[in-house]
């Protein structure tokens, strides 16, 4: 019986961290309501190839919120409406900014919509005289191609010479193509020259991040578990049941609550969901709470303190100085000046653990290298490192946190960064340890 | 970065030895292994069949890092299910990549390894990506080159997505025939896993930071859910300053090993644990104070354990108490130089004769000849002129220039007081700031014509002494070769500059832009001053 | 050349012009122009006439030395073709030595860092257990222990600033560990810049290693070449020349790369380091620092190698070719103060013998000198000679010390040279004697040679020995030597009487060796060991009679004190007389000039070329280089007829090291336009193309002038003379290395 429920359990894990992965169907959901961005997109794109006429748009909105996810749905849904007459032509910011590499990359896709041959030793003037070409015979076609343009800021950096070709081919009445392009700067078109920019159409689609209801329908949507699959019926029923049930746990509620204050984009709540789901127990077989906590902290981390607790005590009393000397108003300094700081504090307060100088420095060089501290310039590479100014790259009270939470962390470190440190000095003077 | 497995040293022997003998005979079933599928196994599964380690091997394998094992595990999840692209961060040596791999052993599922450290460019990168999809290994026959030519991200992309689709097919294939053979655990699943190791190094390779960010987006521009993204840098994600914020992959951090982790971790490294327990409680906490990075302190422990071990005649025997408290006594004057000292260098048996020979023989050499003979303590030799102008440019980087016509006067400065402590005088008010400065700036540069002037004035100062030391170490009347020093400067500033004595900014050494900077250290520069019996202490200003 | 001829060397505070200039000497470019304008000049025009001094000088001395009425001797042909022969031989045979000499010293080392490497090897095979290629090859790093992770990395401290010797010495240490099976590549500095980044290294790790020159540096390529059977069974040493010199990071980020390949690919790294210990810690940041595994060697310091090498080639076997005291001297210097490097000690030699056979007429003869029985050899050609070479030989200065009643017949110059050949190995076997001595307190063979090779200490050292001789047999309560105090041959000898028994008997037993040659004092040597053989009996004797009676044994231990002080009078005395008797200094020889090479200055010239004084010499006397007619006739005075570019430099003269640009093209124009005054009325005639020679002052346009003028700014700028003037000081142009 055990061994079979966490089978099914297993499957069902396998089922939901599928379902998790491929985003494009979770956001199918969001396509229902009239007013959705997905029915106008698919309104926009649908008449132009209707009316064959040429049209462009932004699809804007932080990461994550589906721009890409929604256009595909309406592009896959199209391509079933009007079969044959729509090919796509997808261009990442990332990899096709540069101008010649993208108009390759049209050609090659264009090629392969229409089973011809691209040659790679085509010069970049061909490819455009290609593109020129293609989109005519389309337009006589009355087919349509969708020019879709993944982070469209960064094809905005260059010349734009790109963006203006296509924009400019658009202008002629004979060609018919769909500009759309995706970003997540909301102010991507002002970013366009102004010859790009007048045969621009200014029609945006923003792309907002789900409320929290929105939200918790989501999870709903994705984690309930399909009671028509492979998976053991009785398994799923209590699945659900159990599922449901947390939904309206308040606890939970405060758990989705911290996360999308934190972030609410789709896709950080996907990674979110996803973490959980690895956490169930497959033992229970069944989502718990806990699962949820342990993945909120697990995806929302305090890299700076989490960095700081693999520091040595060493390394902290260099941080410390540096942070002292920031509170003397010294804002250039270097290794020198940190340990002149350090010997400053060993002097007055007689501190147990004071290490000689190479060795300081390459506790030195291990901040460096997490990035706990970074060299204010890359001017003087020839010169030695302890020469080089150096700053802090962690805020006084992220320091003190960490501090605090450091183990075996030597008290007098702590009291170096509160200010309680005068006070003992005072009584030490007091007691005539030290003059 | 694995070296956090020295525990599993004395099983790892054993173990390679159990692995090899399979795999070895592996390789020719391989070579007649015709069908794809198959060979894919041997070549993206880790290679040594046999060698399957139990998830509580894997964990006892490696002390203090039970959690992050069992939590990559949970990612990974059952065969065939698929990942969303993870990111492991910690310092060095915290056990990131080896865990990693020993866990693929242990899943024996199809993984693609690279790293940013090996491969040093975004081509390589691509390249050996590319060649271990498609099983393809550079040597003499196809003149070491690899599969494909891909420079360009776009290009990259593409290729990747067609070699993907092949395996991923022909792993489908392959898991659907073992699906129906033997049950689902002994298939290597239809999931490909791509680790990309050292990535905090692609931040430097490009200032746009194109192939990082193609990186991190790979999992969306691929759309393949059979891929599985591993990312393993030192640096936490928020160390990635990305353009117009991007994905960020689900995180796992290995922190740094707590003080008990490390003392399990070194405990199985040796064969006499209980001496070495009593080791441990010594040194381990105080070289704990100074750092935790695993490798460091095990260069400090080998020696100090040698130490330590010195008066016992075998290591596998028990310590008792007071044997325990004599040990301590014995080490306790070791403990804090070795740990004050970084880099210390063994010399070859033969040369450490030497050396005590020469010791010896130099001491001897001090009591015989007592008249004045200053023996000169630097151990490489250097040209007289090549010493006097390090010494110059020792002083041009210290002195600040305005104080040049003070120190070096009309006979040569330092022997007649007044003017000198004149000018200390007036230059002790700037002093203290100057010495800020020194800490600040580091010595200080110096045109050519200022290095040669105070060049000029030392040697013409000092020829005389050096004259008449010659006179009483041999009645060589210097006539006949003594070609003044100043004849091939140039050609010394060029050697000391070689030598990193000097640094120079510019190129040409004549026109006269370009500085210079003296990065020798003042007791090496006082050595130098000695053994040319030059009184350099009166010409910095600061004493 | 004289002292005050170099700027720097101390002048006699005597002579009022070398004081003042001392004084002035730091005014040169430390300081920013001052008014007093009069004192600023001085130094200037000081410093001109000296190098005029210097030039001038150089010329008469190539004039003098009374050459003249050899020349045609000098220059004829036959003799010349002999010469040349004559030098090849003797030089290919010097060099030949001077190589196994090298070789000799670093073959020990060479071992040593063989064996290491041999033994890290088998240590990391160990640790890699049994691989096969398919793991060897595995992109992912092997997970394995710490301590195995390590790359062993020799440092080699070459003890010498100067890298120039150690190039070669790197080439022999890779070609002796490729003759005993390893792979060795050799890597240099230039392979660690900052600008190529790693890449470079890989490259030309692949290009030396694999063969192949790839299009990216990737080192998987040595991981799948090194898995090939056949090179699969040695290590791969990878030798850097000069660490100092490399970037630290590329360096750094090699290691680290190296360290993923670590088991893989067996690197064994040798780096050769000038410095000190510091150098790979301030160089190398940690985390690369703790992948090494670092062991020292040591290479023989540049002073060892150069005494071996003097041992060898000017005491060792004859050459038939000798050099001078003033030569040894330069030399030694040479070594000490301007480069202490063997390559340019052995450049100098061979530049002194090539001198010595071009000038020296009758050098040929020295050829024969190379086999035993040299005599009829030199016989049948002394009396072949013509009749003007033979004046020549017996007019040398060496042979007015010769009686007048020698006949001047090939036969007697024929003796003559054989009786230095003889007298030379009498010398060399003596010095020896004397340098075995030495060594008990570190002295240096050349410091030693250069005095045993002075002829006018030769003589004070024969009248003050006998003076010396009587005092010591008169008592030691006096130090006789107080005299002499420096001179290492005296220093010698008194160290010689307390020395411990131990070091005697090793004396003596090396001076046996040395003294075979020569009977007598072999005779005396051997008298003395025996003597001393039967001090330590009888004293051994006496210490059993001690134990008996206390009273007999103090005196008798008092009369061994005696005769013990008596052995070592003895080996003194016997020292003494070898040196007054047999360490004559070859120039007190007639016919030495023969063999002997002994002109410092060309040396000198040759050497210490000193290239920037030069070309300012040159400038400020162009008209000695052009020789063009039209300006040698003035002597300094500026004439119009003069180069630009020198005019302008000798006007710079004036000046300090900063020049005003405009007082400077005001001097120079009038300079150009000096002989006709009332140039102003044809200033503006049209023809400025002419060229520079043929014009009259007449038609010079300011355009041409400033024209002129800027091209001879620009010639001294090329030059490396002129600093253009920067934003702070528009109108100035300033002087660079001004000293030089």
């Amino acid at each position: 019986m055990d061994a079979k429920q966490t089978q099914a359990a297993i499957e069902a894990l396998t089922h939901l961290r599928n379902k998790i992965c491929n985003r494009s169907s979770i956001f199918s959901f969001f396509s229902d309501s009239p007013d959705s961005n997905y029915n106008k997109l698919k309104f926009i794109v649908s008449n132009s190839v209707t009316e064959s006429c040429n049209n462009s748009v932004l699809l804007l909105g932080s990461r994550g919120c589906g721009q890409v996810e929604v256009l595909d749905l309406v592009l896959e849904d199209l391509k079933v409406e009007y079969p044959e007459i729509i090919s796509v032509v997808r261009l990442d910011g990332v990899l096709h900014s540069d101008d010649n590499c993208a108009l390759k990359e049209i050609a090659k896709q264009l090629c392969s919509e229409n089973q011809l041959l691209f040659s790679k030793m085509a010069s970049s003037d061909d490819n455009t005289q290609f593109m020129m070409a293609v989109l005519r015979e389309y337009g006589l076609a009355h087919k349509t191609v969708v020019f879709v343009l993944d982070e469209f800021d960064l094809f905005a950096q260059g010349k734009q010479r790109l963006l203006y070709s296509l924009l400019d081919a658009m202008q002629s009445v004979s060609s018919q193509a769909v500009v759309i392009g995706m970003s997540c700067r909301l102010d991507a078109d002002q970013l366009l020259e102004k010859r790009v920019r007048s045969r621009f159409s200014h029609r945006k689609l923003l792309f907002l991040p789900p409320s929290k209801e929105d939200i918790l329908r989501l999870l709903k949507q994705i984690l309930t578990l399909p009671e028509d699959s492979t998976i053991p019926r009785d398994y799923v029923i209590t699945f659900n049941k159990k599922l449901h049930n947390m939904f309206e746990d308040a606890q939970f509620k405060e758990i989705l609550d911290t996360l999308s204050d934190a972030d609410s984009s789709v896709h950080h709540m996907l990674n979110f969901l996803f973490v959980a789901v690895c956490n169930m127990n497959l033992e229970s077989g069944y989502l718990s709470v806990e699962n949820f906590k342990t993945a909120l902290l697990s995806i929302q981390r305090p890299y700076k303190l989490e960095s700081l607790q693999g520091c040595s005590v060493l390394e902290l009393y260099i941080l410390a100085c540096m942070k002292r000397l920031e509170d003397k108003e010294q804002y250039s300094y270097n290794f020198n000046s940190v340990m002149t700081e350090y010997k400053h504090i060993h002097d007055s307060y007689r501190i147990s653990d004071y290490y000689a100088r190479n060795v300081s420095l390459r506790a030195f060089e291990h901040l460096l290298q997490r990035e706990l501290i970074s060299f204010v310039d890359n001017r003087g590479q020839n010169q030695s490192i302890e020469f080089r100014p150096v700053k802090l790259l962690i805020s006084s009270h992220e320091l003190l946190q960490g501090l605090k939470l450091y183990r075996s962390c030597p008290a007098l470190l702590q009291k170096l960064m509160t200010g309680e440190l005068n006070k003992m000095k005072a009584h030490l003077v007091d007691v005539g340890m030290i003059d | 970065m694995d070296k956090q497995n020295s525990p599993q040293v004395t099983k790892r022997t054993t173990r390679a030895s159990a692995s090899t003998k399979p795999s070895k005979n592996t390789l020719p079933n391989q070579k007649k292994a015709d069908h794809r599928p198959q060979s894919l196994l041997d070549n993206l599964v880790y290679g040594e069949q046999q060698a399957i380690i139990s998830q509580d091997e894997l964990i006892s394998n490696f002390p203090g890092r039970k959690c992050q094992i069992l939590e990559l595990l949970r990612l990974f999840g059952p065969i065939n299910s698929s990942l969303l692209p993870i990111f492991l961060y910690g310092g060095p040596s915290s056990g990131k990549t080896s865990i990693v791999l020993h866990i693929f052993k242990h899943l024996k599922r199809p993984f693609i390894y690279t790293s940013c450290r090996t491969c040093h460019n975004p081509r390589l990168l691509f390249e050996s990506v590319l060649n271990q999809l498609l099983l393809h290994k550079k040597d003499s026959s196809n003149a070491y080159s690899s599969a494909k030519r891909c420079e360009k991200p776009a290009d990259f992309v593409n290729m990747l997505r067609e070699s993907l689709m092949e395996v991923v097919n022909s792993l489908r294939v392959n898991s659907r025939k073992s699906g129906l053979e033997e049950s689902d655990e002994q298939g290597i699943g239809r999931m490909v896993y791509i680790i990309f190791d050292n990535m905090e190094l692609v931040r430097d390779w490009d200032k746009d930071s194109v192939i990082i960010s193609m990186l991190f987006k790979l999992y969306d521009i691929l759309k393949m859910p059979e891929v599985g993204l591993i990312f393993i840098s030192s640096n936490s994600p928020d160390t990635y300053h990305l353009n117009t914020g991007s994905v960020e992959p689900i995180p796992i951090h290995f922190p740094e090993y707590t003080e008990d982790d490390l003392y399990h971790i070194f405990l199985k490294t040796q064969r006499g644990p209980k001496l070495y327990s009593s080791f441990l409680d010594v040194v381990l906490k105080d070289s704990c104070k100074i750092t935790r990075c695993i490798d460091e302190l095990s260069t400090y422990f080998k020696l100090l354990f040698e130490k330590y071990c010195e008066p016992l005649s075998g290591i596998g025997r028990v310590p008792n108490q007071d044997l325990k408290s004599k040990l301590y006594m014995h080490l306790k004057p070791h403990v804090t130089p070795s740990l004050n000292e970084v880099f210390r260098v063994p010399s070859s048996p033969a040369l450490e004769l030497k050396e005590n020979k020469e010791k010896v023989g130099k001491k001897r050499n001090m009591r015989s000849l007592g008249d004045g003979v200053v023996p000169d303590d630097i151990d490489f030799h250097m040209s007289v002129s090549a010493k006097y102008l390090l010494i110059s440019t020792f002083l041009a980087s210290r002195n600040p220039a305005t104080l040049d016509a003070a120190l070096f006067d009309s006979a040569g400065g330092g022997d007649n007081r007044k003017r000198r402590r004149k000018t200390s005088e007036t230059s002790i008010q700037q002093k203290e700031n100057a010495e800020q400065e020194l800490l600040l700036k580091g010595p200080g540069t110096f045109p050519l014509e200022r290095l040669l002037a105070i060049f000029q004035c030392i040697t013409s100062v000092t020829d005389g002494v050096l004259e008449e030391e010659q006179q009483e170490v041999d009645v060589l009347g210097t006539e006949g070769g003594d070609n003044g020093l100043m004849s091939d400067v140039l050609l010394q500033l060029s050697t000391l500059s070689n030598a990193n004595i000097i640094i120079k900014g510019g190129n040409c050494p004549l026109d006269g832009s370009s500085r210079y900077r003296s990065t020798v250290s003042e007791e090496m520069a006082l050595k130098v001053a000695r053994s040319v019996n030059f009184p350099l202490p009166k010409y910095l200003y600061r004493k | 050349m004289t002292p005050s001829a170099t700027p720097d060397s101390p002048l006699p505070p005597s002579s009022p012009t070398a004081n003042n200039e001392n004084n002035l000497q730091p005014f040169f470019v430390l300081h920013k122009p001052i008014p007093k304008k009069s004192s600023r000049k001085a130094p200037q025009s000081a410093k001109t006439r000296r190098k005029i001094d210097l030039s001038t000088e150089t010329h008469k001395f190539n004039k003098s030395e009374g050459v003249k009425q050899v020349e045609q001797i000098v220059d004829d042909h036959l003799y010349q073709q002999l010469r040349v022969e004559a030098f090849d031989i003797i030089w290919s045979k010097i060099e030949i030595t001077i190589k196994e000499v090298l070789r000799g010293i670093n073959i020990n080392v060479f071992n040593e860092i063989h064996q290491w490497v041999r033994k890290s090897f088998a240590a990391i095979r160990s640790t890699a257990g049994t691989l096969n290629s398919a793991q060897l090859t595995c992109p992912y790093p092997l997970t394995i222990d710490i301590d195995c992770k390590k790359i062993f990395t020799g440092l080699v401290f070459t003890k010498n600033v100067e890298f120039v010797d150690d190039l070669l010495t790197f080439n022999d240490l890779s070609l002796h560990l490729k003759s005993q099976g390893c792979h060795v590549v050799n890597l240099s500095s230039l392979d660690f810049s900052a600008k190529s980044g790693i890449s470079a290294c890989i490259w030309s790790l692949l290009r030396q290693f694999v063969m192949v020159d790839p299009d990216v540096a990737d080192i998987t390529i040595l991981a799948s070449w090194y898995n090939e059977p056949d090179n699969f069974n040695n290590p791969l040493v990878v030798i850097i020349d000069d660490m100092e010199r490399c970037n630290g990071s590329v360096l750094s980020e090699f290691i680290l790369m190296l360290s993923e390949w670590v088991i893989k690919l067996p690197v064994i790294l040798v780096m050769g380091v000038a410095t000190t210990i510091d150098a790979p810690r301030i160089l190398l940041p940690a985390r690369a620092l703790h992948y090494l595994e670092p062991c020292k060697f040591a290479l023989g310091s540049p002073a060892e190698r150069l005494d071996a090498i003097v041992e060898a080639v000017i005491l060792g076997t004859n050459f038939g070719f000798d050099i001078g005291y003033k030569v040894a001297v330069f030399l030694r210097n040479y070594f000490l103060r301007q480069d202490g490097t063997v390559t340019s000690f052995i450049k100098t030699v061979k530049i002194a013998c090539a001198k010595h056979f071009v000038k020296e007429p009758l050098s040929f003869l020295c050829r024969g000198l190379l086999d035993e029985d040299c005599h009829d050899f030199l016989l049948q050609k002394c009396v072949l000679l013509p009749e003007s070479m033979r004046e020549y030989a017996f007019s040398l200065p060496s042979c007015e010390g010769l009686d007048k009643t020698t006949p001047l017949t090939g036969e007697s110059l024929a003796s003559g040279i054989s009786e230095i050949v003889k007298l030379k190995k009498n010398w060399s076997s003596v010095f020896m004697c004397l340098y075995e001595a030495a060594k008990f307190q570190k002295k240096q063979v050349v410091d030693v040679l250069c005095e045993a090779l002075d002829p006018d200490a030769y003589r004070t050292r024969g009248s003050l020995q006998r003076r010396v001789g009587e005092v010591i047999a008169k008592s030691h309560s006096v130090d006789p030597y107080s005299a002499t105090k420096g001179s290492f041959i005296f220093q010698v000898i008194r160290k010689v009487r307390d020395l411990p028994m131990k070091q005697l008997c090793q004396l003596l037993q090396v001076w046996e060796k040395h003294s075979e040659e020569i009977a007598e004092l072999h005779e005396k040597v051997k008298e003395l060991q025996s003597l001393l053989k039967s001090e330590e009996e009888n004293n051994g004797g006496q210490a059993d009679v001690a134990v008996l009676s206390k009273r007999l044994a103090t005196r008798s231990y008092m009369n061994i004190q005696r005769d013990k002080g008596k052995v070592y009078d003895k080996a003194a005395l016997l020292l003494e007389s070898m040196i007054r008797d047999y360490l004559k200094p070859i120039e007190c020889v007639p016919f030495h000039e023969i063999i002997c090479f002994k002109d410092v200055d060309i040396l000198q010239s040759a050497l210490v070329g000193d290239p920037r004084r030069m070309i300012q010499v040159d400038l400020l006397k162009s008209h000695k280089v052009l020789l063009c007619s039209c300006c040698t006739k003035g002597g300094n005075v500026l004439l119009p007829s003069m180069h630009d570019t020198s005019i302008m430099y000798t006007l710079a003269q004036e000046h300090g090291d900063l020049i005003n640009l405009h007082d400077w093209f005001k001097n120079f124009k009038s300079t150009i336009v000096r002989p006709c005054t009332n140039a102003k009325g044809k200033m503006r005639s049209p023809s400025s193309k002419k060229r520079k020679h043929s014009i009259e002052p007449e038609d010079l346009t300011d355009a041409l002038v400033q024209a002129r003028f800027c091209r001879a700014v620009i010639e001294l700028q090329i030059t490396g003379l002129l600093k253009m003037p920067n934003k702070r000081r528009p109108d100035y142009v300033q002087r660079v290395a001004f000293g030089l």
